[in-house]
């Protein structure tokens, strides 16, 4: 026979075998090779036999490696399938053995990821649920909203004027459908008197055209949706009920369609049934058609409508915007007075819903991101500081035979389950944190989709998995990868020296700490610039005096109020009443409160002066009871109020701002001057300056606007606009208290009217600075933790470096270097850290805040005071946190330190 | 003792100890495996053969010796194995505790 094994296996196989069972396995393989290389042929034999050598060499290597280990032996043939799983699980028990075995550092670890990745998840779960997912809407990407743009005022998405919208609607090819529906500011619809059955009650009613459902893409799941006539004054008294309104006041009864209710006294039919998903922001309970008047149709001056379209198939956005403007300059060729100064604009529905606070939720994802780097840092720092201390361990596990894979994989294995969890620590704190956010959601949010009931879900919690594991494998790399990258003779006699790690794992740890400390100075430098933006707001005088001031809304039904007379005398009635009350003080009532977000702009015709001056003429025109500016405390710095006696039997008058002054009539004296708002030679005769308030914010610019006496006679915002009233009342009294007063007297005038929330002044001016209190007091908490994590980082590394170096420095001190020398070389080491990690942050900071611009109020976003401070901040816990181990180094006894 | 021994012995390790036995003169690590896989439809990876004939060589259950070499095997030495009497005190032992808690379950399980 002249069969022969390949050249080299004998040796191989003496190698790898014990003892003298090389030569009897080569020559049982010999016997077996005859038979394979018949059936397989020369390669293939040559291939089996090696392949059978090495898998003999690995079966005899791991029996040993298991032998020593005193794990018990298994059979080889089960062995090798689970080999993979079964390393895992001796790794997953081998690591809880070892974190359980340091509590101290499991805690510190699993708090700073709970932490990072909590908060992570939190506002993963805002984001996502504002910025990406889609809308509740069939082909949602397909909606969009349309608008007015005025570039010359730098107004880009204004209301739309009715005529106009009448007229896109009807001229459009790019769109199937336009629904108009009436403009509310902040999120609140307007709100109607639900009378008939059961007290009167305000609900929340969106008013619009009939295709508004369809355009959503959604259909009622009881009765029917509207029919296009429907929105003709006489056919428009039928209403589609949300399911929640639904629920509440109707007990959840299906033969609601068909039945009869009545807003401020009408009759409406309902015909349909929402489906539960509807969702619109400002949460409407019904929906009614938008009927407006013939004269309210034809208006073009006065603009007041919000409308969605849907793109026809195969149309994109940017045909739909050219289809608009080639409408849009149609009409301003037609209508050169009314339509020169503004043109259509259309955005996709989601900018319309969350353009405005995109910037805001990127910048807290962003300062939540930087949180979780940095306890990634943090709890890296720590696993680099213990990784040393376990050098020795690993160097041992490496002498007898365990691969730097083997030790890497057993690391990693460690800090994912450190960061799993972490992240498990994490949802708890994530799920805490939207309930808290749930029930602070300020207004401004309430306008995104889904807010109300966002919580921890699939994509939450995916989320969370994710970052969970990348974060366990990225911070666990690096000590790993540094632990085990050692030489096994260097480390164990290095270990038992006790000096502080190699230089690469001390580079390591130098580069984490000054990364932590220059994200923190971020974090913190843009809390700081939130902070002042907030403190700057709150020190922004409103221009009247909000205190004591409580008001309340009132809506006179246009079927039982229909002319000016009626109306008038039911406040005037209103009035009396109230001041009659006790502990009311003044009494007054405006149609746009400051602070409740309603307020109509007209254009202002200045009598004796040219129509086409450079800048539009406009001016936001409110209409107010003779002792609204004694009530609110604005004052009147020239000229007049209002009294009593402005009524229509004397000629019209008006109360401008000192912005319209100023802007209107620079250097001149506007007193005695006539103007038109919104119709051509509807004069009124300028009477007084009053002082000017902030009325959209207290970060909005003062714009130009003229009061006008509720007595007389105003039209050019339809026959609505003085039946909707918000009464002001000064008084001593608790404003839960004047709920009753006010609902009595107006009950005495009206059984069937109910009034709107009653609320305080200063509750207000509070609710529109809610989304800043809530961005600066995110990002300070985000900031606290970051400084918090940093101080501890630092804490962690001097407290090492001082333990590893007890050695050397009781050598020093046994030399005659003092305590303050000792103090001095500490404070020098972290002294070095601290200012290059500042050094870092700074520049960091410079570019990030920038991107914060739209956030800040007053303040630059380089400030260099505000960037001082920040640093200042940093340095005292960076040196607060060197304190405890320098001081801790300086009582070293050098004596003992040399004995150890 | 004898007991204590019959707990020692994995399942696999019995089952190469009557493979051996059974083989008598010419147990050698191939003859085994084929002796395994015949009487019991049992592939059996060599490593756990030459691992579990060497292991319980260590235990003291079996002795082997390494026989002259011979032509076919490109002049390698065969190793056998013996039981020495220990593994045969083990594995009666182990018969008779079996065949006692077989007994009767003969209708249950047959």
């Amino acid at each position: 026979m002249s069969a022969r094994l390949p050249y080299g296996l004998d040796t191989v196989l003496r190698r790898l075998l014990p003892r003298d069972l090389g030569e009897p396995v080569a020559g049982d393989l010999l016997e077996e090779y005859e038979h394979v290389r018949g059936r397989r042929g020369a390669a293939g034999a040559w291939l089996w036999v090696w392949w059978q050598a090495i898998r003999l060499g690995a079966a005899f290597r791991w029996e040993r490696a298991a032998h020593r280990r005193g794990v018990p032996p298994i059979a080889e043939e089960l062995r090798s399938v689970t080999s993979m799983w079964d390393k895992l699980r001796q790794d997953v028990v081998f690591s809880a053995r070892l974190l359980r075995r340091e509590p101290g550092f499991t805690a510190v670890a699993l708090l700073a990821l709970a932490l990072g990745i909590g908060g992570s998840t939190a506002i993963f779960s805002v984001v996502d649920s504002a910025l990406w997912r889609p809308l509740p809407y069939s082909r949602a990407d397909r909606i969009m909203s349309l608008a007015e743009q005025r570039p010359r005022e730098g107004r880009w998405f204004g209301p739309i004027a009715p005529a106009d919208f009448f007229d896109w609607r009807r001229d459009t090819g790019a769109f199937s459908a336009l629904a108009a529906y009436m403009s509310y500011p902040l999120g609140n619809p307007r709100a109607y008197n639900l009378t008939g059955t059961g007290d009167p009650e305000r609900v929340r009613v969106l008013e619009a055209s009939p295709a508004f459902l369809r355009i959503l893409g959604l259909s009622p799941v009881l009765g029917r949706d509207f029919r296009p006539d429907e929105e003709t004054v006489g056919r428009h008294r039928v209403a589609l009920v949300a399911d929640p309104l639904w629920r509440r006041r109707f007990g959840a009864d299906p033969s609601i369609v068909g039945r009869t209710i009545a807003f401020d006294g009408a009759p409406y039919e309902v015909i349909g049934l929402l489906p539960a998903r509807f969702w619109w922001p400002g949460a409407p309970e019904v929906i009614v058609p938008l009927a407006l008047s013939d004269h309210d149709r034809a208006l073009r001056d006065a603009h007041f409508l919000d409308a969605i379209g849907r793109l026809r198939d195969g149309v994109s956005e940017q045909q739909a915007r050219e289809d608009l403007r080639l409408i849009g300059a149609r009409l301003a060729a037609e209508f050169p007075v009314q339509n020169a100064r503004h043109a259509p604009n259309a955005r996709t529905l989601r900018d319309a819903l969350v353009g405005d606070v995109r910037p805001a939720l990127l910048i807290l994802l962003g300062a939540v991101a930087f949180v979780l780097l940095i306890a990634c840092a943090n709890v890296a720092t720590l696993l680099l500081a213990r990784a040393a201390g376990r050098q020795r361990e690993l160097s041992v596990r490496r002498a007898v035979g365990a691969t730097r894979g083997r030790v890497v994989q057993q690391m990693l294995t460690e800090s994912v389950m450190i960061a799993l969890a972490g992240g498990a620590a994490g949802l708890l704190l994530a799920a805490w944190g939207l309930a808290a956010f749930r029930a602070i959601v300020p207004a401004r949010f309430a306008v995104l989709p889904g807010i109300a009931v966002i919580g921890i879900d699939g994509r939450a919690l995916a989320a969370a998995l994710i970052v969970s594991t990348i974060t366990g494998l990225v911070f666990g790399a690096v000590p790993a990868l540094a632990a085990s990258d050692r030489h096994l003779g260097s480390s164990l006699t290095e270990a038992t020296r006790g000096a502080s790690g190699g230089t690469r794992a001390r580079r390591l740890r130098s580069a984490l700490i000054v990364a932590e400390l220059a994200l923190s100075l971020v974090l913190l430098a843009g809390a700081a610039l939130l902070i002042v933006s907030f403190r700057n707001l709150m020190s922004v005088a409103p221009g009247f005096q909000p205190m004591r001031i409580v008001t309340a809304q009132v809506t006179l039904p246009g079927a039982r109020y229909a002319d000016h007379q009626r109306t008038t005398a039911f406040f005037e009635a209103l009035y009396e009443r109230l001041r009659a009350a006790p502990g009311v003080e003044r009494v007054a009532a405006t149609t746009s409160l400051p602070f409740a977000g309603a307020d109509s702009r007209l254009d202002l015709e200045i009598e004796h002066r040219t129509a086409d001056s450079p800048v539009p003429v406009r001016a936001h025109v409110r209409l107010v009871s003779p002792a609204y500016f004694a009530t609110m405390g604005i004052p009147v710095v020239r000229g007049r109020a209002f009294t009593d006696r402005d009524d229509d039997r004397v000629p019209q008058v008006a109360v401008i701002n000192e912005a319209a002054a100023r802007r209107y009539w620079p250097g001149e004296n506007p007193i005695g001057q006539r103007i038109s708002l919104g119709a051509p030679d509807d004069w009124r005769r300028i009477v007084g300056i009053a002082g000017d308030t902030r009325h959209e914010g207290l970060d909005a610019d003062i714009e130009p606007a003229a009061y006008l006496p509720q007595r007389q006679r105003f039209t050019s915002l339809g026959t609505g606009f003085e039946r909707a009233m918000t009464i002001v009342i000064r008084t001593d009294a608790d404003p839960a208290a004047m709920t009753g007063v006010i609902r009595g007297a107006v009950a005495s005038l009206d059984a069937q009217l109910p009034i709107g929330m009653v609320r305080a002044m200063t509750d207000l001016i509070d609710d529109s600075v809610a989304p800043r209190r809530l961005d600066f007091l995110l990002v300070s908490a985000f900031a606290s933790v970051a400084l918090a994590l940093t101080g501890a980082g630092l804490y962690g590394v001097m407290a090492y470096v001082v333990a590893q170096r007890t050695r050397e420095i009781g050598v020093r001190m046994a030399l005659g270097a003092t305590r303050g020398q000792v103090l001095a070389l500490m404070f020098r080491q972290a002294g070095a850290l601290t200012a290059f990690g500042l050094a870092v942050g700074l520049a960091g900071a410079l570019t990030v805040t920038r991107s914060m611009t739209s956030l800040l109020f007053g303040v630059n976003p380089a400030d260099p005071v505000v960037l001082a401070g920040a640093s200042a901040l940093l340095t005292i816990v960076a040196a607060a946190a060197v304190a405890v181990p320098s001081s801790r180094a300086a009582r070293i006894d050098p004596l003992a330190a040399l004995r150890e | 003792m004898a007991a204590s021994d019959v707990s020692a012995l994995g399942e696999f390790e019995h089952v190469v100890l009557l493979a051996v036995l059974r083989l008598g003169e010419q147990a050698y690590a191939v003859a085994v495996r084929d002796e395994i896989a015949a009487r019991t439809g049992r592939d059996v990876s060599r490593g756990s053969i030459y691992i579990t004939l060497d292991r319980l060589e260590t235990k003291g259950y079996l002795r082997s010796r390494l026989a002259d070499p011979t032509p076919e095997r490109g002049g390698r030495a065969k190793r056998y194995y013996t039981l020495r009497r220990r593994a045969v005190e083990a594995l009666r032992e182990s018969r008779r505790a079996l065949v006692a808690l077989w007994r009767g379950l003969e209708g249950v399980l047959a």
